[in-house]
């Protein structure tokens, strides 16, 4: 019965938008995907192949911008306080999460009773947060090695030999759909399993008070009930 | 004088058989020929045959020996359909084939002769169609007392170059299929293991596309260059022209692809109307190849045009014989391959549901551990001290009030630090 | 005593070697040895059977709808499916064409040159060679000045190209008998014949996507659909194909056997004869009577005895015998249960000499081919294989069902022209047939199966023989696949008791006057028309111990 202040800062509207762009490019990639490979919706078959590269493209395009902005835009390193730093800091280890990787484990598994500090993003959610750019990256790179218009520049040929040719290629871009699925469902539950908060926050910029964190102390401070 | 009197008697004859008017001025030609050359040619054939049962060692033939490895002799099947030319007019026009066990009219030691005489005499090519094998000892293949392999290097190290028709020829096709019993593989990958720098080239297909090969011999045998062939070679040593390019590509009705037509059942109202065969397992989209222009048998027809699923004949890594057509491309009639683990095979869709289905109920019991332990609203609340901090006290990452026992820091100062929006930074 | 070796037999498909004892002039003792291996049925072995009749097509590259169809019917039979009316007449099209290409590719491409010396053909007075056609009834399509010329060039720029080494020299130069105006004549369709197996090949490409290895017939029937244009085309094709046939190919065989008579006193073999049937009857569907089934096909199944005595095929007395092949052991197995372990030795004509295993049929080794094909028809009198049988018979001097007269080697040659004819004319007819059908509202061509798990044989020809395929499927996955392949039987190895194969009994008592090129053995051995691409694979029960060695990662032992 307790949970860090979900303050705008964690999420500065940019962020906001990328993550709305991400949620939008990669529910259409997705079931666009499922209509091409199988077509079950015959006359959406135009569509769904437009839709899939023009969304592919997005998708990368904005995971770029993302990772940019990254280097200029700040945001708070931890929930429950509105001190900001620049974003990529809190993509790279923090003092908060030090030795707290077992304690996640240990949370989730049930085998410990409390919460355990940490930063803004805990230590599984921090690593696999850190994948999803590099998923993208290669989802696009095997979508480009198997779109007609590129599949035969060098780069793309070269990759799909590497990889056993084009039935493997597809085979590699349909498993990776999968990982982005299963992504999906664990970081929908885990945002969500304690509460809707901080969707809320993350989509309409909606805050909630909760205990104030220090990132200084790296320690709870006190709780804020002025924000509901 | 005496031609005359023979052609009047001949015009009942023609006339009855339909002879053309062309063919009955060409006779006359011919008449003239017939006294002429067959004078002069007949005893060069004697002479020819005295001097080497090969016949001249150069003229305007390219010399060829065509070897049957371990195959099932549809390339040359094949082969023998092409119509443009025809394949008399490829043998006795275009290229001396001095070996080749479906048409040579020598057999037993008299045809390896022949064999042994144009390797000696130099500047043929190697057209090598079938799987080199390697199982025992390469005595799964056996031919005039010895292995297949040895015929292979001996005919491939003298060659200007080795023209491997077929999948199986380029890296040992079904037979190299799981289990492999034969242990076959491709030319280049043989010939670069035992150290035989002749070039290769390439030519997949289940069996070859006679048009093809013509296509290969024309650089070498017509145009009479043979850097003209190296340089069209990809990166598999296969024609780009003919295998950079999918079936999808050029595919008759790729039309219907982009509209969404689809035929979703084997000789149904929407084959009759010529709809995508994709949902039935088409491998055109992953398969490198020019069929659906070159189409086959004197361009009668192609797979797809039959109602039937490209099932990626041409697929064939030379340096990979685990990369068969067969073995890439089952089961035909799915979209995609079945996956393996020993003898355990599956399609990619079954592993992959499994796993996200798995994953969602793992998350799904999780959420109800979460509801019973109670942290479903806002979470369990949050530990006192980190466990490592509490264990080395003077280390600690945190500070809190108790540097053994923990808890938070209570300040008011504090939380107006973090949490006043106008004291953010 | 001598021996006498061809290796590699030519104009055959695959590998084929064949060592004889050579005594007086007369062969005393033959061994036939199949050069390849290359294991078919481990391959099919955990896939589909719709996959597997595409890939043991993949078995011959001659006979390939053949192998497509008998793998299709045992697919059809596992899975509980009597294919349509429409698909089994587009099936008999395909497999029509591809008898009439390859009969054809036969006689001309791959036999003819034991008996026609293209050389000679310059010899010729082009003249004389039409006045020869016109006496003989020869058809005559080509301008032979032209052929004449042809050949002229070639000979003058002195390259021999696929003559390189021919044996046309042979037996002190007696062997090739006939008149250069003949040559001339045969010569020409010898070049005719090339475009017409190419022809016959178009109909199989046009129903089959491409040929060799057709693209269309997988269990539950053909995904071919026939529209308008593509049945005019057909139409137009069968009967190109048939008017030449009809016009060439007996008057052919009928010129050669005046000057090469003697080939008719020797090459029987061993006069036993089994035939599975080919081209499904129109008395369509027969359910589950598979014998009727059989029965009722344009070239009937029947097994046939020294006698000619006809019985019905009983697929229990299929037996394998492997003790004088490169496999392990020397057991005999019974049909569907074979074991095979490959396992080369080494060549040793008194031990094992073949990749070839040894079937029999009641215990006896059995003859397959068009000649046992067109002796089951006419046991079983079909009346246009009683006719042309007859006719022929009466052309050789021999009376009217006097089998026996064709029991040698140009006999063998001959006869199977009766059966070229006989699909060139089924061909026109089952055009009409479809699109009769067609006209009538059938439109179905391809059936679901009824059942995932099941065990199917098809009994089935290819041009060379009888063909049996088996397989054993569970939950849409085979488990067992055996093939016996018509050339099996005929290039069998020794049996158990030491008995030889149809082929090396054909050619024990053959004339050979020369050793180095023995050409009564190569006609003897091409009047089979062996394919040892095909005669050569490897079966295995489906969770037989050996199959685990063959499969072993550290390769075959």
């Amino acid at each position: 019965m307790a949970h860090l202040a979900h303050y705008k800062e964690a999420h500065p509207l940019p962020f906001v938008i990328t993550h709305w762009i991400n949620l939008i490019a990669m529910v259409v990639l997705i079931l666009s995907g499922f209509l091409i490979h199988f077509p079950f919706l015959p006359f959406l078959m135009g569509i769904a192949r437009g839709c899939h590269i023009f969304f592919g493209f997005v998708l990368f395009i904005n995971c770029v911008v993302r990772v940019v902005m990254a280097f200029f835009v700040k945001s708070a390193p931890t929930g429950g306080t509105r001190q900001q730093v620049t974003d990529f800091k809190t993509w790279l280890p923090q003092k908060d999460n030090r030795h707290q990787a077992g304690a996640w484990i240990t949370y989730y598994l049930f085998l410990k009773k409390e919460h355990p500090l940490g930063a803004k993003l805990g230590v599984p959610q921090k690593i696999s947060y850190l994948l999803i750019p590099i998923l993208i990256l290669i989802m696009f790179w095997t979508g480009l090695c198997l779109w007609g218009v590129t599949m035969n520049v060098p780069c793309f040929l070269a990759t799909t030999n590497l990889v056993g040719g084009l039935m493997s290629m597809r085979i590699i871009h349909y498993f990776m759909m999968y990982v982005f699925i299963c992504f999906m469902f664990i970081h929908v539950y885990l945002a969500n399993v304690e509460g809707f908060e901080p969707t809320k926050l993350m989509f309409a910029h909606k805050e909630h008070g909760g205990l104030v964190y220090d990132p200084d102390l790296h320690n709870i401070v006190g709780e804020d009930r002025d924000v509901h | 004088m005496e031609n005359q009197a023979t052609m009047s008697e001949f015009d009942s004859i023609l006339s009855s058989r339909g002879v053309s008017r062309r063919s009955f001025m060409k006779l006359c030609a011919g008449i003239a020929a017939a006294a002429g050359l067959s004078q002069l040619a007949v005893p060069r054939v004697a002479q020819a045959l005295e001097e080497s049962v090969i016949g001249a060692t150069s003229g305007n033939l390219y010399p060829v020996i065509w070897i049957e490895g371990a195959s099932c002799t549809g390339c040359t099947e094949s082969f023998a359909q092409v119509e443009t030319p025809d394949v008399a007019s490829v043998v006795l026009d275009l290229i001396s084939l001095n070996y080749s066990e479906t048409l040579s009219a020598a057999a037993g030691h008299s045809v390896e002769e022949a064999k042994a005489q144009t390797i000696a005499a130099g500047n043929y090519i190697l057209i090598y169609e079938g799987a080199v094998l390697e199982a025992f000892d390469g005595n799964a293949l056996r031919v005039a007392g010895e292995t297949g392999i040895t015929a292979l290097v001996e005919a491939a190290e003298s060659a200007n170059a080795v023209v491997a028709i077929g999948s199986c020829a380029v890296n040992g096709g079904w037979m190299a299929a799981h289990p492999n019993p034969a242990q076959a593989l491709g030319v280049q990958q043989y010939l670069e293991k035992v150290g035989v720098t002749t070039p290769v080239v390439n030519v997949p297909g289940c069996p070859v596309n006679p048009e093809w090969v013509m296509s290969v011999l024309v650089d070498v045998v017509v145009l009479k260059d043979m850097d003209l062939l190296l340089n069209r070679l990809n990166e598999f040593n296969m024609p780009g022209d003919l295998f950079t390019q999918t079936v999808h590509d050029n595919c008759e009705r790729r039309g219907h692809f982009e509209n969404g037509e689809f035929v979703y059942e084997f000789g149904s109202k929407e084959e009759e109307m010529g709809y995508c065969l994709y949902p039935l397992g088409c491998k055109g989209p992953q398969t490198r190849s020019q069929c659906g222009v070159t189409l086959w048998n004197d361009r009668r027809s192609w797979c797809v045009q039959s109602g039937a699923p490209c099932i990626g004949c041409c697929e064939a890594k030379p340096s990979d014989p685990g990369d068969n057509w067969v073995e890439v491309n089952t089961p035909f009639y799915k979209r995609m391959r079945n996956l393996r683990i020993g003898d355990f095979e599956f399609q990619p869709t079954t592993i992959a549901v499994a796993v996200t289905g798995l994953l969602a109920a793992c998350l799904v019991v999780h959420g109800f551990g979460m509801k019973i332990s109670g942290r479903m609203d806002g979470g369990a609340p949050f530990e006192k001290i980190r466990k490592w901090d509490s264990k080395h006290p003077e280390q600690e990452i945190g500070t809190y009030a108790d540097p053994v026992k923990g808890g938070p820091v209570e300040s008011e100062d504090l939380v107006h630090k973090n949490a006043d929006p106008r004291k953010k930074n | 005593m001598t021996r006498s070796v061809i290796d590699p037999i030519t104009r055959i498909e695959g590998h084929l070697r064949v060592e004889m004892e050579v005594d007086n002039g007369v062969v005393a003792d033959a061994w036939v040895s199949g050069g390849c291996f290359r294991g078919m049925e481990l391959v099919v072995q955990g896939r589909t059977p719709e996959d597997a009749a595409q890939i043991v097509e993949r078995i011959c590259g001659v006979c390939p709808i053949s192998h497509a169809h008998a793998s299709s019917i045992a697919g059809d039979k596992a899975y509980g499916i009597t294919i349509s009316n429409n698909a089994r007449i587009i099936r008999n099209l395909l497999e029509g064409a591809q008898f009439l290409h390859s009969n054809i590719l036969w006689l001309y491409n791959l036999a003819a040159l034991d008996y026609v010396n293209p050389l000679n053909a310059l010899n010729a007075n082009v003249a004389e060679a039409y006045a020869v056609a016109q006496e003989n009834n020869l058809a005559l399509h080509s301008d032979l000045y032209q052929l004449y010329d042809k050949l002229a060039a070639f000979a003058a720029n002195g390259q021999l190209s696929i003559f390189s080494g021919n044996w046309f020299d042979a037996d002190n130069g007696e062997a090739y008998k006939l008149t250069p105006e003949l040559d001339l004549i045969l010569t020409s369709h010898y070049l005719e014949a090339l475009k017409m197996q190419a022809r016959a090949s178009q109909m199989s490409a046009l129903l089959g996507g491409k040929m060799p290895h057709i693209m269309t017939s997988i269990p539950g029937g053909n995904m071919w659909v026939p529209t308008e244009s593509k049945l005019d085309d057909l139409l137009a094709m069968a009967t190109e194909v048939r008017d030449w046939v009809n016009d060439t190919v007996l008057a052919d065989t009928v010129a050669l056997a005046g000057p090469y008579a003697d080939a008719l006193t020797w090459g029987k073999g061993c006069g036993r004869y089994i035939a599975w049937g080919v081209f499904e009857g129109n008395g369509w569907p027969y359910g589950d009577n598979y014998i009727e089934q059989m029965k009722n096909r344009y070239l009937p199944m029947g097994v046939l005895d020294e006698q000619f005595g006809v019985s019905d095929v009983e697929e229990h007395l299929i037996t394998e015998y492997m003790g004088h092949s490169w496999y392990k052991g020397d057991e005999t197995y019974t049909s569907p249960y074979f074991i095979t372990d490959a396992d080369y030795t080494d060549y040793n004509v008194d031990d094992r000499y073949s990749w070839v295993k040894c079937p029999a049929y009641d215990g006896k080794p059995m003859e397959a081919g068009s000649m046992a094909r067109i002796f089951a028809a006419y046991v079983r009198g079909v009346p246009f294989i009683k006719e042309n049988v007859d006719a022929v018979l009466g052309i050789l001097g021999a009376q009217p069902g006097d089998l026996s007269a064709f029991q040698s080697t140009l006999g063998r040659t001959a006869i199977r022209q009766v059966e070229t004819m006989y699909v060139a004319d089924l061909m026109v007819e089952w055009v009409t047939e479809l699109a009769e059908a067609i006209k009538g509202g059938d439109s179905e061509y391809f059936r679901e199966p009824e059942r995932t798990t099941g065990e199917g044989t098809g009994f089935w020809e290819a041009p060379r023989g009888a063909l049996y395929h088996s397989e054993k499927v569970v939950d849409g996955k085979i488990e067992g696949y055996q093939i016996i392949i018509p050339s099996t039987w005929n290039l069998a190895p020794m049996n158990a008791e030491g008995v030889h194969g149809p082929l090396e009994q054909a050619l024990i008592g053959i004339p050979v006057a020369d050793i180095e090129k023995p050409i009564n053995a190569l006609r003897t051995v091409h009047s089979f028309d062996p394919c040892t691409a095909c005669a050569v694979h490897v079966t295995e029960r489906g969770t037989g111990k050996s199959f685990e060695t063959v499969t072993s990662p550290w390769g075959v032992k």
